[in-house]
């Protein structure tokens, strides 16, 4: 089957700074804005850009992940010349191994693209929220009779020693490319989109590999930057990195404000409704007589008795009676008894919290454990936790899956058992 | 299940739902926000792990036809497992419409045939209700009944339903079809479990007569001279065949009559036949005892109703004791009260829909019409600042000229 392009899809990053967001399930699988997961935005994305080749390099926990693409239906992507195939990691005469990172996850895959013969590669990252439109970046790529395009967006400098930066002269030819710098000379950081000539690819992942090169933005695109002609497409529209809690929770509170640009219907981001009937099984949401809700989402399944201000809920979502949501992410069938109070908090699948539970509350203290990753007020409640009734918990507290919280928790600490999710060098994006 | 073939009747076409039914058979009927009426007998069917169904569907079917789908969604689907649309069809010898709920099954013995199954469960797919159809299919297998019919208890008696009597030994001793003073409280769900052989043979006398309904001329003639066993259903049942019957229904689910979490109901998600990618809801605003649907936005204030998916109420609306089907606009300050507004319409700001002349019953449909229900059709378009009466039927796509229109009118 012949094609112009094909999409590589990277979604085997650990997220490890998503801390116990990330323990059960890949960065890209994590739930956001009620019914999606991360994964969804760069899918949709692909899918609306009638890209209709897609291979999804998994590696980090993939099971929700790979039940959440099923056939690539939802995205309609499934049919006798469309499909979405998920790519782990294998064994085999030559290459054995685990992805040891981006370039080299495509690298160990070229077999997969070859198979379509296609004359454009698109490698995109599965865990940023944005909405663009592939097509047009493949246009300019072509425009520009370039052999690589990576995409580009203004981020503040004080933020761009995260990224990949790049400089760009007037026609868009990238002139100068540092890798996480300390000082940077541009305030174009890489978004992690690239699109390449894939015969211009295949022959730069060969020589990467001799290297020892395994990363697109640390050893590709300085090899190809020798050469060939690499160009920075210019992207302006919202587009997020949630790799950390604050983010994340900053992304999904943007959904309630008009202003954000943060627009999933005119996004048109689709999801899967129908994996284990966890959207689609269930009856529309029901507001009761005591129910209050103020700038919320609500998803199908909750039922609400209780106060809901500037909140995200999932599916199966229950509050109850009094109980008070403020600023926070709920996710699917968790239960909030009566006279709770929940403030910025990202509470877990199936979580329990107690009749008058207060959650959220306190002095702004880091937490002890993680202190990198919470200190802007925000608790996290993981999948199956619970926390008794009349027990207060403070602010950038961890409640790590499973753990039965039955004491006061000072803001700050955590609870339970606190490992890291896995982390290694292979396939962080 | 595999020796029990279940029909479901879903061809029905009935003139007391008004416009509702102009473009889509009663079964097809959108309810409870997200569902269909059909859904509740197919997730019934479901829940018994029944191989294989057949649906009986004359009447403006193509609606339906993309509801079902390849069944998927009841788990009707497999090497075994199958749904298939039973429309009627012209051949050799039978080449008719469906001439009654009978001739329909009858006309479709060579399906029912192929799966040679003992027993053929036959369903009226425009209840609502959640059974467990095992103890029926249990009851019908002891008793060794020719036939087994289902009913239930009602507290108001009307001439509009079957009615049965029974010995204590749960035998059917008489059945009446609409008796103008029943004499008894069980009235037929339209549900009943039949010998295969037994029936067949029954309704191959039966397409001689002039007349071929399972209430009016099958039960009747069987209860007389076969075994005919009675099967008593204790739960929830509803009956949506008026606008008025419709209405209560639906505000049934408010009132917690009914739980469709525990029900576990299963639908197309496939909404309106296409991916809809709806976005959950987005509220915020007064909203009472209302069920609302994926991607509906809600800014102004919405008490006890029930929204399809995607409505838009607008600030300082207000809808009260309604039903609004999916996509439907309510602009600024309008104010809708007891309404049923059927799809894709949109209420011009300001306008007042519903509520006032609850009296005045509708001059057209005057024995349907009368408790001060409003029906907007399907692709209504209220221009702003009109006011509309109780008991009124505006047509779909009906054209709106004057600013007011009197309780008890029909515009179409």
């Amino acid at each position: 089957m012949k094609k112009d392009i094909v999409a590589m899809l990277l979604a085997g990053g650990v997220g490890s700074r998503l801390n116990i967001l990330a323990r059960e399930r890949a960065k890209p699988a994590i739930p956001f804005g009620g019914i999606y997961r991360i994964f969804d935005f760069t899918m949709s994305n692909i899918a609306n850009s009638n890209i209709d080749v897609v291979g999804v390099l998994t590696q980090y926990k993939p099971l929700s992940l790979m039940a959440h693409i099923e056939n690539g239906k939802p995205w309609d992507l499934f049919g006798r010349t469309r499909l979405v195939e998920i790519l782990p990691p294998k064994t085999g005469e030559e290459m054995s191994d685990w992805y040891k990172g981006t370039s080299d996850a495509v690298y160990q895959n070229l077999e997969f693209v070859e198979d379509f013969s296609p004359e454009l590669v698109l490698v995109v990252s599965g865990d940023h929220i944005y909405n663009m439109d592939y097509r047009r970046l493949v246009d300019f790529h072509l425009q520009q009779q370039a052999h690589a395009t990576v995409c580009l967006i203004k981020v503040p400098k004080k933020h761009s020693h995260h990224f990949g930066i790049a400089s760009i002269s007037s026609t868009g030819k990238i002139t100068a490319w540092e890798e996480k710098p300390s000082e940077p000379k541009s305030d174009l950081a890489s978004m992690g989109v690239y699109v390449f000539k894939k015969d211009v690819l295949v022959r730069t992942l060969q020589l990467a590999a001799q290297q020892g090169g395994i990363d697109f933005a640390k050893d590709v695109i300085p090899i190809l930057l020798k050469k060939k002609r690499v160009y920075g497409f210019v992207f302006t529209g919202y587009w997020r990195d949630v790799g950390t809690i604050h983010a994340y929770w900053q992304a999904n509170m943007d959904l309630l404000d008009r202003r954000s640009n943060l627009n999933l219907k005119a996004w048109q981001v689709k999801t899967n409704y129908s994996v284990k009937g966890e959207i689609g099984d269930r009856p529309s949401a029901y507001l009761s007589r005591t129910a209050k809700v103020h700038n919320s989402m609500i998803a199908r399944g909750c039922v609400i008795e209780g106060h809901i201000i500037n909140s995200i809920l999932s599916p199966g979502v229950r509050i109850h009676k009094n109980a008070k949501i403020i600023d926070s992410i709920i996710f699917h069938d968790s239960i909030v008894k009566s006279k709770a109070v929940i403030k910025k908090c990202i509470i877990d699948k199936a979580v329990r919290i107690g009749a008058s539970a207060v959650l959220g509350l306190g002095r702004v203290l880091p937490n002890k454990d993680f202190p990198e990753h919470l200190f802007t007020g925000i608790t996290v409640v993981g999948k199956k936790a619970s926390v008794q009734s009349n027990t207060n918990i403070g602010k950038n507290c961890i409640i790590t899956p499973g753990a039965k919280v039955k004491t006061h928790c000072a803001s700050g600490t955590t609870i339970g058992v606190k490992s890291r999710p896995w982390t290694t060098t292979g396939n962080r994006q | 299940m595999n020796n029990i073939l279940a029909l479901v009747l879903a061809g029905g076409r009935v003139d007391e739902l008004l416009c509702l039914t102009e473009t889509r058979a009663k079964a097809a009927v959108p309810i409870f926000g997200i569902y269909r009426i059909i859904d509740f007998v197919l997730s019934n069917l479901m829940h018994l792990g029944i191989d294989n169904v057949g649906i009986l569907s004359q009447y403006r079917p193509h609606g339906l036809v993309r509801h079902i789908g390849t069944g998927e969604h009841w788990d009707f689907i497999g090497r075994k497992r199958g749904v298939r649309i039973l429309a009627p069809y012209s051949g050799l010898k039978g080449s008719d419409w469906y001439r009654g709920t009978a001739d329909a099954v009858y006309q479709n013995t060579a399906y029912i045939e192929e799966f040679m199954p003992e027993h053929i469960l036959v369903a009226a797919g425009d209840h609502i209700y959640r059974m467990d159809y095992i103890p029926l299919i249990n009851f019908h297998l002891e008793s060794k009944a020719d036939a087994t019919i289902c009913f239930t208890k009602i507290e108001k008696r009307s001439s509009r339903f079957g009615y049965g009597i029974i010995n204590n030994k749960k035998q059917l001793v008489r059945y009446l079809e609409k008796p103008s003073s029943p004499s008894s409280d069980l009235v037929s769900m339209t549900l009943y479990v039949f010998r295969t052989e037994f029936i067949l043979d029954v309704l191959k006398d039966n397409a001689a007569q002039p007349s071929h309904e399972f209430g009016r001329d099958i039960i009747p003639k069987i209860t007389k001279h076969n075994k005919v066993f009675a099967y008593v259903f204790q739960g929830y049942w509803a009956y949506a065949r008026t606008i008025e019957s419709y209405y209560t229904t639906n505000m049934d689910l408010l009132k917690h009559k009914i739980n469709l979490d525990k029900w576990q109901i299963r639908t197309n998600l496939l909404e309106r036949c296409t991916y809809r990618d709806r976005t959950p809801a987005y509220i915020n605003a007064e909203v009472t005892n209302s069920i609302i649907s994926d991607e509906c936005r809600i800014e102004g204030k919405v008490k006890n109703s029930i929204l399809s998916p995607g409505v838009h109420v607008a600030r300082g609306a207000e809808v009260t004791d309604s039903i609004i089907f999916h996509d439907v606009i309510i602009d600024p300050r309008a104010r809708l009260r007891k309404v049923i507004c059927d799809k894709d319409s949109r209420i011009g700001a300001q306008s007042v829909v519903g509520g006032f002349g609850k009296k005045t019953f509708s001059k057209q449909f005057d024995k349907l019409l009368g408790s001060g229900i409003t029906i907007l059709g399907k692709n209504s378009s209220i221009p702003k600042h009109t006011t509309i009466g109780a008991n009124t039927v505006i047509y779909p796509a009906a054209r709106i000229k004057t600013k007011y229109i009197q309780p008890g009118s029909t515009v179409s």
